[in-house]
C-alpha cells in the first residue's frame, strides 16, 4: 500500500495523495489555486509564481504547483501573506501587458482579467511609455495568430510543442523582458495539433485564426458532443450563438481525450460549406423536401434488388432505422456493412487509422443481427440506400438514395442529411465507448435518416415501422447491442 | 596565515616543488567517507557567494549511485568578484589536486571546470595545468595506481551572469539555454546529464588540499567562530591598493581597510562598502569601520560575506547612479524564467534611470523599494533578491542623494 501523507490545507485536515503537488491535492477537494504556467497535462514549469503558498515552517512561499505533499505539512492557501503575493506577481505580469483587452479576443475567457478581479485590483503604476513593446499579430501557422505583447511566458505552448506533439517548433528567444515566443527558422506551426495551443494559452497571446473576431466568447453557448472525424470519437464542447456553431473545443476526459486535433475541430465547417446541401435532388433535378419524390424514384424497383449498407458514418440509431427498413418494410436480405479499415491510434496522440466513427458500431450491429460483410464484387444492385460516402464505393454505378451534407454528381437521389451537430445519435468509439451527439444548432432543410426512413415507410403503407427513437432504443436493447457498449 | 596565494605556482614542477600533489596521496590511503568528515571537521564554507558547509554538500551524494559528477563553477561574474581569477591565474594545480579529491570523495569520475567565457587566458592555463597533471598520472585513468579514475573537462560560458547559478550552469553545459532548474530535485540527486553532482566554487575546491595534509581541526583553528579559515577577497575602488587579498575570516574590516589596502588614495574619502560582490546590501563607512570579515558579523550588520568581492565607493561617487547601473546589469542578466524578476529588474531600473535623469517622480522612491520587496523571495533563483536587497539598502542608507535628483542638481554626478 503507498503512503498518504496527511496535510493540513487552511486549516482543513485532508488525506493526500503520494507524490502529489500542493495544487493538485487542494484542486481534488475543491480549493482553487491560480495559476498560469501549470496545466495538467504539461510538465511543471514553476515559472509564473501565481500559485504561490505560504507552508508553516517555511521562510519562503512556495509553488504548489511544484511543492510535493509531505505528511504533517501545514498549508496556508489564502493567507494575507499569499493574497500579497498573488497582487503582486500579477502586478509584474501586468507590467509590460498592453491591457488591450477591448480588441483582444481572449478578453471573457483570459485569466490575466479574471485573477485581476480575484487578487489584483491595484491601480497601475506603470505608464504607458514605460512598457516593453513586443511584436503583434504574426501568423504563425494555419490556425495561429501570436501577438507577443499580450504573453506572459507561461511556455505553456513551448511545453505543448515539445512533450505532446514533440515537434518542437516553439522556444523562448532572448532573455528577461525582452524575451519572446519565436519559431524556429524555417519552421511553421502546422503540426495536426496546434489549435490545442489556443486553447491552453491562458492569455490573448496565441488566439486561433478560424475563431478570431467572429463571436465574443461571452455570447457563446455550448453543448456537449462528440467529435465524429475518426474511431477515436473524442468528447468535445461545441460551442455556439443564433443557431450557428462558431467552434469546437476539447473536452478532456480519462477515457479518450486530453487534447483535440484540427481536422476534428474544422469538421463543423461542413455545415456551412457552399455546397451544402438543402434540397432533395434526384437525377440532377432539384425536388424541394418532398420525400414523396424519393419514393416514386425507388417504388417500381424490386425489393431482391435494393441492398441497404449500414454506414459507419451515421449513428446507431440511424444505422437500425436503415436495417429496420429494410428488412421490414422492403423485405430484402441484402443488409450489408462496408470493409472497415483497422483502428488504432496512428500518431500516439488522438488522430485514428480509422476515418470513421461509428466502425464499431455498425460491427456490433452487424455481429448481433448477423449481417453480411461487404458485398460489392459478388452481387450486383439496382439501387443502394446509404450514406453518400459509403455509396461511393458500393454503388458506382447503380442507383440510390444516398444521404449527404453536401451536393454530389452521384447518379441517384441525394438527400439533404442533417450533420450530427444538427441531429442526435448514438457513436461507438474504437474502445466500445458508447457516446451520444447533442443538438447544438436546429436545421430545418435537411432529414434525418430515421425521418426519412419513417416517411418512405409510410408511403409503403408499412405500419410496423419505428414511430420514434424511444423505438430504436428498445430493439436496441432486445437485440443485446447496448450489451456491447462500455 | 595564507593557504591559497602562499606559494604561487604557475607550473606543474613548482607546484609539486612547494608540496603540492603530496595531498592525494594522502587521500587515496583514506576512505571517501573520512575525506568527507575530515572536511565537515575543517567547517569550510562554500566560497561561491551563499556559504553551503562542503563537507554535508559532499554528503547529501548517495554513495551507491554511478554516473556521478563534479562540477567547478568558475563562472565568476559577479561585479566586483575577480578572486578565483586570480586563483587560476596563480595556483591553478592546487584547484586540480582539490577537484580530485572532491571526486576520490563523492566517487565522481567525471568532473567538469565552466569557465567564463571572458576567461579566455584562464581557460587555456586550467587546458595547460590539465595536459600537466595527465603527464604525471594525477589525472587520468587508474590515478598513481590508486584504482580512481577522474577527468576533467574545461567548459567555456558564454557570457551569461545567470550561469553562475548552479543548475543554469548545469543546463549550459548539457547546451541547454542557460535558466535556474526548479529544486527539488537538488543537484546532489538529479543534477548534470541526470546524475547526482556536486559543484563548488574554484576557491573552495583551492582549499581541499590543505585541509587534507594539515586536517580539518587546523584548518577549523583559523578564523573566527564559525567562520573557519581564510578568504579571498578581491578589492576595488580608490584605495592606495586594490587587487586580491587572502585575509584570515573574522579580521576587521578597520584593520583591513588600513593596514593592507593602505586606505583610500589622495583625496578620496570613503562613503560606502560593498563587501561581498554586487548583490548584497551596502554598508556605509560607518557600519563597515565596525564590522569584521566574516559570515556571521556580516549578517547581523544587514549584509553578506557573499563571494568576497569587495566594492569601496568614495565620497564622490553618486550612489543613483551606482545602483543604477548596478540595476542595468541585473536587468541585462536576468534569465526572464520568472515572473517577478523579468518584469521587476527592467521595472527597477526603468524608474531609476528616471530619477538619475531629474524626470524623477516623488512616489518613485517608495514604488522602487515596494517592487524591491515584492521581488524578494519569490523566485526560483537569487538573482531577483540580487537586485532587490541593495535598491531597498541603497535608497534606504542614500536617501539623501535620491532626493537631490527628485529635486533638482546632484552635486555629486552632476545630473
Amino acid at each position: 500500500m503507498s503512503f498518504m501523507p496527511k496535510i493540513k490545507i487552511d486549516g482543513k485536515e485532508y488525506i493526500a495523495k503520494e507524490n502529489e503537488t500542493i495544487l493538485q491535492c487542494a484542486q481534488r477537494n475543491g480549493i482553487y489555486i491560480p495559476r498560469y504556467c501549470y496545466h495538467p497535462s504539461l510538465s511543471i514549469a514553476g515559472n509564473c509564481r501565481m500559485c504561490l503558498v505560504e507552508i508553516e515552517k517555511m521562510p519562503k512561499l512556495q509553488t504548489a504547483c511544484s511543492t510535493i505533499v509531505a505528511e504533517g505539512m501545514n498549508v496556508f492557501t489564502s493567507s494575507e501573506k499569499v493574497k500579497k503575493a498573488r497582487k503582486d506577481v500579477l502586478e509584474f505580469l501586468l507590467k509590460n501587458h498592453p491591457i488591450d483587452c477591448p480588441i483582444c479576443d481572449q478578453a471573457g475567457e483570459c485569466y490575466l482579467q479574471d485573477y485581476y478581479m480575484d487578487y489584483g485590483l491595484r491601480k497601475s503604476r506603470v505608464s504607458l511609455n514605460e512598457k516593453v513593446r513586443r511584436g503583434k499579430r504574426r501568423q504563425l501557422g494555419d490556425y495561429l495568430i501570436l501577438d507577443n505583447e499580450r504573453c506572459i511566458l507561461c511556455t505553456r505552448c513551448v511545453r505543448f510543442c515539445e512533450e505532446v506533439t514533440k515537434t518542437s517548433e516553439l522556444f523562448v528567444a532572448n532573455r528577461g523582458d525582452h524575451s519572446f515566443i519565436d519559431i524556429k527558422p524555417e519552421t511553421s506551426l502546422n503540426n495536426p495539433y496546434s489549435l490545442n495551443i489556443a486553447d491552453i494559452c491562458p492569455v490573448g497571446a496565441f488566439t486561433s485564426a478560424d475563431f478570431r473576431f467572429r463571436q465574443r466568447v461571452w455570447f457563446l453557448k455550448t453543448t456537449e458532443s462528440i467529435c465524429l472525424g475518426c474511431a477515436t470519437g473524442c468528447r468535445i464542447k461545441v460551442q455556439h450563438n443564433d443557431n450557428t456553431v462558431y467552434r469546437i473545443l476539447p473536452l478532456p476526459n480519462e477515457e479518450t481525450n486530453t487534447w483535440l486535433c484540427d481536422f476534428g475541430r474544422m469538421t463543423y465547417k461542413e455545415m456551412y460549406s457552399e455546397d451544402r446541401l438543402n434540397h432533395i435532388t434526384i437525377e440532377s433535378q432539384e425536388f424541394g423536401l418532398d420525400l414523396d419524390k424519393v419514393f416514386d424514384y425507388i417504388k417500381e424497383v424490386k425489393p431482391q434488388e435494393i441492398a441497404v449498407f449500414l454506414s459507419p458514418n451515421l449513428s446507431i440509431e440511424d444505422n437500425i432505422a436503415l436495417y429496420y427498413f429494410a428488412s421490414n418494410v422492403l423485405k430484402t436480405e441484402n443488409i450489408f456493412i462496408p470493409s472497415l479499415p483497422e483502428r488504432k491510434i496512428e500518431d500516439g496522440i488522438l488522430k485514428n487509422s480509422d476515418p470513421y466513427p461509428n466502425s464499431t458500431g455498425i460491427e456490433i450491429i452487424a455481429n448481433k443481427l448477423k449481417l453480411k460483410k461487404d458485398e460489392k464484387t459478388s452481387e450486383k444492385f439496382a439501387l443502394v440506400i446509404s450514406s453518400l460516402e459509403i455509396a461511393k464505393t458500393y454503388a458506382r454505378d447503380s442507383k440510390g438514395i444516398f444521404f449527404s451534407l453536401t451536393k454530389s454528381d452521384m447518379n441517384g437521389a441525394i438527400v439533404p442529411m442533417k450533420s450530427y451537430f444538427e441531429n442526435e445519435g448514438t457513436f461507438v468509439n474504437w474502445q466500445k465507448y458508447a457516446r451520444k451527439t447533442t443538438v447544438s444548432v436546429v436545421n430545418e432543410k435537411a432529414f434525418s435518416v430515421f425521418d426519412v426512413m419513417k416517411r418512405l415507410a409510410v408511403l409503403f403503407g408499412s405500419n410496423s415501422f419505428f414511430s420514434s427513437l424511444k423505438d430504436i432504443e428498445k430493439f436496441i436493447s432486445s437485440n443485446g447491442i447496448d450489451k456491447e457498449f462500455k | 596565515m595564507k593557504i591559497l596565494l602562499d606559494k604561487i605556482s604557475f607550473d606543474i614542477e613548482t607546484y609539486i616543488r612547494n608540496g603540492g600533489y603530496l595531498a592525494i596521496k594522502k587521500a587515496f590511503s583514506m576512505k571517501p567517507a573520512e575525506i568527507i568528515e575530515e572536511v565537515k571537521t575543517s567547517n569550510l564554507r562554500g566560497r561561491g557567494g551563499a556559504g553551503f558547509p562542503t563537507g554535508l554538500k559532499w554528503s547529501f551524494i548517495p554513495a551507491d549511485k554511478k554516473n556521478k559528477y563534479l562540477v567547478c563553477n568558475s563562472d565568476e561574474s559577479e561585479p566586483g568578484t575577480f578572486k578565483d581569477r586570480e586563483l587560476i591565474n596563480k595556483n591553478p594545480h592546487s584547484l586540480l589536486e582539490g577537484m580530485i579529491i572532491a571526486a576520490y570523495a563523492i566517487g565522481a569520475n567525471e568532473g567538469y571546470i565552466y569557465i567564463r567565457g571572458e576567461f579566455a587566458k584562464e581557460a587555456r592555463i586550467l587546458e595547460k595545468a590539465i595536459y600537466e597533471a595527465k603527464k604525471k598520472w594525477f589525472l587520468g585513468e587508474n590515478i598513481l595506481k590508486s584504482g580512481f579514475s577522474f577527468n576533467i573537462k574545461v567548459v567555456r560560458g558564454a557570457g551569461a551572469y545567470i550561469c553562475g547559478e548552479e543548475t543554469a550552469l548545469l543546463e549550459s553545459i548539457e547546451g541547454k539555454k542557460g535558466q535556474p532548474r526548479l529544486k527539488p530535485p537538488f543537484p546532489a540527486i538529479v543534477g548534470l546529464y541526470g546524475g547526482p553532482t556536486v559543484i563548488n566554487n574554484v576557491e573552495t575546491l583551492a582549499t581541499v588540499p590543505w585541509i587534507i595534509l594539515n586536517g580539518g581541526k587546523a584548518y577549523s583553528a583559523i578564523g573566527k567562530g564559525k567562520s573557519s579559515g581564510t578568504k579571498l577577497f578581491s578589492v576595488s575602488g580608490p584605495v592606495k591598493k586594490p587587487g586580491v587579498y587572502e585575509i584570515e575570516l573574522g579580521t576587521p574590516f578597520k584593520d583591513f581597510f588600513e593596514n593592507q589596502l593602505g586606505g583610500m588614495k589622495e583625496g578620496e574619502r570613503l562613503k560606502a562598502v560593498i563587501p561581498g560582490g554586487s548583490s548584497v546590501p551596502v554598508l556605509t563607512a560607518e557600519e563597515a569601520m565596525k564590522v569584521t570579515l566574516d559570515y556571521e558579523s556580516l549578517q547581523s550588520a544587514g549584509t553578506m560575506l557573499g563571494s568576497g568581492g569587495m566594492i569601496i565607493i568614495p565620497e564622490r561617487q553618486c550612489m543613483v547612479e551606482a545602483l543604477w547601473i548596478l540595476a542595468r546589469f541585473y536587468h541585462h542578466e536576468s534569465c526572464g524564467q520568472c515572473t517577478p524578476c523579468r518584469e521587476g529588474t527592467g521595472w527597477i531600473e526603468g524608474i531609476l534611470k528616471r530619477i538619475l535623469q531629474g524626470k524623477g517622480k516623488r512616489e518613485d522612491l517608495n514604488n522602487a523599494k515596494e517592487i524591491a520587496q515584492n521581488m524578494m523571495g519569490k523566485t526560483i533563483c537569487p538573482l531577483a533578491d540580487a537586485l532587490a536587497m541593495p535598491v531597498i539598502s541603497y535608497i534606504n542608507k542614500f536617501e539623501k542623494e535620491f532626493v537631490y535628483h527628485l529635486e533638482g542638481k546632484c552635486p555629486l554626478c552632476q545630473k
